[in-house]
């Protein structure tokens, strides 16, 4: 696939590229079976509620709403799978074939490598988190500045993966529990259907608050995030969420002397009264304060 | 103008976020101190095992009579029958038309006001099933104005078109009442002051003196007469009480209302225990 | 000498033959004695001393699409003989009444039930014969049982509930008396699958089995309707599905009485663990399944008195989801806080 430019310039307004379109069209297979998967599982943890029988009745009653559900998962499944050859396939290719060309490998190299993975958790994300309560509670106006993925992002990613991990599991053991009983014992479908519900509770309602409320219902994006579509974010989200990534693309692209300053302090301000210098000032002073 | 939209909308999302927190602590946490309260609550039961009717009477109100009825769906797969459970009653009931609302009488007495006699109780209160009480607890004995039947719906409390064609015997949505001509008018003998009345003294009765009591009962009751209507009165062929033509009984059904059958039955009912009815005074009122 | 006798016995023959043919051809054939007179209206009703309500009316329509239809008022309630009638009595289900049984033209009772009742473990009676401790905690015929209402079942090409007209059509051809092919009809097909509804069973078991005093009581380990409903055959129960086993599918070995219930330490009980298998892999279920299914915790509860190590278990997830979602929350209620006065820190900062 060809490689996207990193900045589109569309209107005069810049956007920054997030996601191939292999990767959206994952995350499209991604939302959909999810939901599907939620609205056919959800009535029977919740039999007992009156909209449960409402729903169930819509996708298909106790006949139908099992088979849809069992059919979705599958797809959920091989989506899975897909993921995760194409995550090693590309870090494979993209880092390790390098690496090995340059220097050889060791186990502890290829950790590293996983280690660095911009979606793997690391330090900057604790300074992110605590820069972020500060900036919650009124104690600074400064606003976290994260890389490539903020923590926020780093969440959403591994609640579903570590979820489809759990929940695929134990669902293929209830789906497979005559096979799955030919060497275990029967308790495994009960501990099995713990799992699968209350993992499922956690990760539906990650997704549907946490998640839709960061993407898409937050007065910054609402009323839709469009970069699950586009690939493509804005220059104002791309500085209010990933500051640090922001600073650093602008300046792969030589367009230092457009950066603008950060989200916070007189950001608001600053948007409000087209007032660019005073703006760019601030930002300098700040990037002079946090460089010893 | 956007700014204020802006603001409602987190406001609103505010709102939000208290309810999720509310839902998932509702299904998470909560089933932890439930289970831990069910465990609890087993123990004490356990203890009190020995002494269960000492149990019993400490029971609340709401666990003896709210909790006492349920209502039941029969799935029958052709169709839904759903009906209250009686605990132990084996025929089904299969029918509801709800309390009546617009009566007088009903708020203090109940659906079955009749308690005391015991062979005819029965009876007497199927017939309070569509007749109100004042079709035969009031008597005009010395009367200016005469009275008028008529039928009236049980839950909006409006005069109606009779219902008798239109339902099988006796589950009719309405009941005869009995009215006086005012001015041309027709007008209930409960009118909705009179109600208000007896809602009154009901939410007042603890704090009023003995006498302040009996004056209201008197007033309340004041056009109850002592000896009621007897079953007699109607059920016979000659100038029965309710004009029950007027009232859209087909000749058929008064036939069987004014019938051998019935009149007889009354007839060995009063035999045999008409004797207490028209004796009041032995009667225990609460 | 013997002739009176011999008159008596005529007559009384008479009269029954009498009955046997009447009772099929009047289409109120239950209502021999005018009962619905009165009966008939709902309001028929009294509070009796103990100020339980006691509602005397009788639903024809209802009646008569139940499997007692065809019984007289006065054949259970036998101490009804005239009209108008004292306090009747509680019926015994036990009477014989005037119904045979075709295949041994015997009067009809239902005394054998109470036989296998007082050999299960509802019985009343301990296992040395005297009686149990508190009797009255056992059910009785009506605390199982209203009036069973027909499910008659459709199997004329395709199978729906209701009656088929495809195939009363057929039974009109040699029979000529409709009351007789509808009950027939009602009672054949309605006979062929179960006369309540899983779901129905299952609030039939929980008036006991869920009742928290008689569980403490007993010292039951769960109860049993409810966690019955937190398994997939109880979810499939309350949304009606029919093929779902209900608590009688399994607490009964296959093809004896309901009736016949016992304990699951009763080494003959189908729940006894070494049959429990046998029940979950039966031909109509699940019959491929190793006796290991039958491992699994049917009345598996959130209790950490019946399994700690699912209450620990289950517990990690809650405190997994909780812990994880309650903090997201409170930081989106934060952000909203910060979002509604932006410039608020910096006011406070310049001065």
């Amino acid at each position: 696939m060809a490689k996207l430019p990193a900045i589109k310039i569309k209107d005069g307004k810049k956007y920054f590229f997030r996601f191939t379109l292999d990767q959206r069209i994952q995350h499209i297979v991604l939302f959909v079976t999810v939901i599907v998967l939620v609205l056919t599982g959800m009535p029977l943890k919740f039999h007992d509620m009156a909209w449960a029988a409402f729903v169930y009745k819509m996708l298909g009653g106790i006949r139908g709403a099992p088979i849809v559900h069992k059919v979705t998962g599958s797809v959920l499944l091989l989506l899975f799978a897909y993921h995760l050859v194409y995550l090693f396939y590309n870090i494979y290719k993209e880092e390790l074939v390098p690496l090995k060309k340059a220097e050889g490998l060791s186990p502890l190299k290829v950790l590293k490598v996983l280690a660095a993975q911009p979606l793997v958790p690391n330090f900057k994300d604790a300074i992110d988190i605590r820069d972020l309560m500060k900036y919650l509670l009124f104690l600074t106006d400064k606003h976290p500045a994260p890389r490539k993925f903020s923590w926020k992002e780093k969440f959403d990613y591994w609640v579903p993966f570590w979820g489809i991990l759990i929940i695929g599991l134990s669902g293929l053991i209830m789906w497979n529990k005559i096979l799955a009983t030919k060497l275990l014992p029967g308790y495994l479908i009960n501990f099995s259907l713990i799992a699968h519900s209350d993992e499922a509770l956690l990760a539906a309602l990650f997704l549907f608050i946490w998640h839709w409320y960061n993407v898409h219902l937050s007065t910054s994006v609402f009323p839709m995030g469009t970069v699950f579509l586009t690939g493509y974010l804005s220059e104002g989200l791309m500085i209010e969420e990933h500051y640090e990534y922001y600073v650093e693309v602008m300046k792969k692209e030589g367009l230092e002397h457009e950066i603008r300053p950060p989200h916070g302090e007189h950001g608001h301000q600053a948007r409000r009264k087209e007032d660019p210098p005073a703006a760019a000032d601030t930002y300098n002073r700040r990037e002079g304060d946090r460089t010893p | 103008m956007k700014d204020f939209i802006k603001r409602l909308y987190i406001i609103a999302w505010m709102g939000l976020a208290v309810l999720f927190m509310y839902i998932i602590w509702n299904v998470t946490f909560n089933h932890i101190i439930e289970e831990y309260a069910t465990r609890q609550q087993a123990t004490e039961i356990k203890q009190t095992r020995e002494e269960l009717k000492h149990k019993q009477e400490k029971s609340t109100f709401q666990k003896v009579i709210l909790e006492s009825e349920e209502t039941v769906k029969l799935y029958l797969g052709y169709r839904v029958l759903e009906e209250k459970r009686i605990a132990g009653h084996f025929h089904h009931i299969d029918f509801s038309i709800g309390p009546d609302k617009r009566s007088y009488c009903i708020t203090c007495h109940g659906d079955m006001p009749h308690d005391n006699l015991k062979e005819i109780r029965a009876f007497l209160n199927m017939h309070s099933f569509f007749i109100n009480c004042q079709t035969c607890h009031v008597k005009l004995e010395k009367a200016k104005t005469r009275l008028t039947y008529k039928w009236y719906d049980r839950t909006t409390g409006d005069l109606v078109d009779s219902p008798v064609m239109e339902a099988a015997p006796g589950m009719y949505k309405a009941k005869i009442i009995p009215l006086e001509i005012v001015n041309g008018k027709y007008q209930r003998l409960d009118a909705k002051e009179k109600i208000e009345f007896a809602n009154e003294y009901r939410e007042r009765e603890q704090t009023l003196t003995e006498a302040q009591k009996s004056r209201a009962k008197k007033l309340i009751h004041k056009r109850v007469s002592p000896q009621p209507h007897i079953c007699e009165d109607c059920h016979q062929r000659e100038n029965p009480l309710l004009p029950l033509r007027t009232l859209g009984y087909p000749e058929q059904r008064i036939d069987i209302i004014l019938s051998t059958e019935v009149v007889g039955m009354i007839k060995k009912y009063t035999e045999f225990y008409m004797p207490r009815m028209l004796h009041p005074g032995e009667r225990t009122k609460k | 000498m013997l002739s009176p006798s011999i008159r008596n016995l005529a007559i009384s023959c008479a009269i029954f033959s009498l009955l046997i043919f009447v009772i099929p051809e009047d289409s109120h054939s239950a209502d021999i004695g005018n009962c619905l007179l009165c009966h008939k209206y709902p309001g028929l009703s009294r509070v009796d001393e103990k100020g339980n309500l006691r509602l005397l009316y009788i639903n024809e329509k209802t009646f008569n699409s139940s499997v007692h239809s065809r019984v007289k008022c006065e054949d259970c309630h036998t101490d009804i003989k005239k009209i108008p009638h004292d306090t009747a009595k509680k019926v015994d289900c036990l009477t014989e009444c005037h119904i045979t049984e075709p295949s041994t033209e015997k009067k009809f009772s239902h005394k054998e039930v109470q036989e296998y009742l007082d050999k299960s473990v509802h019985s009343i009676y301990d296992k040395k014969g005297g009686l149990k401790e508190y009797p009255e905690d056992m059910p009785t015929c009506k605390k199982c049982h209203d009036n069973p209402l027909f499910r008659p079942l459709s199997f004329f090409k395709g199978t729906r509930y209701g009656i088929s007209e495809d195939s009363m059509s057929r039974c009109r051809v040699c029979h000529k008396k409709e009351e007789f092919i509808v009950k027939f009809y009602n009672h054949v097909t309605g006979r062929l699958h179960r006369i309540r509804n899983p779901q129905n069973i299952a609030e039939t078991c929980a008036r006991c089995h869920d009742n928290p005093d008689l569980v403490s009581k007993y010292g039951l380990s769960t109860k049993a309707v409810f966690s019955y409903g937190e398994t997939f055959h109880g979810k499939a129960a309350k949304y009606l599905d029919e093929r779902i086993p209900d608590c009688l599918d399994c607490h009964v070995n296959k093809g004896e009485s309901v009736h016949q219930m016992l304990g699951h330490n009763d080494p003959r009980s189908s729940t006894y663990k070494k049959n429990k298998g046998k029940i979950c892999s039966n031909v109509d279920c699940h019959p491929k399944a190793s006796p290991k299914l039958a491992a699994y915790g049917m009345h598996a509860e959130f209790s950490l008195e019946q399994s700690p190590v699912q209450y620990f278990y289950t517990a990690f997830f809650i405190v997994l989801t909780g812990g994880t979602l309650l903090p997201l929350m409170g930081i989106i209620f934060l952000d909203l806080i910060r979002r509604l006065f932006p410039d608020a820190v910096i006011r406070r900062r310049k001065k």
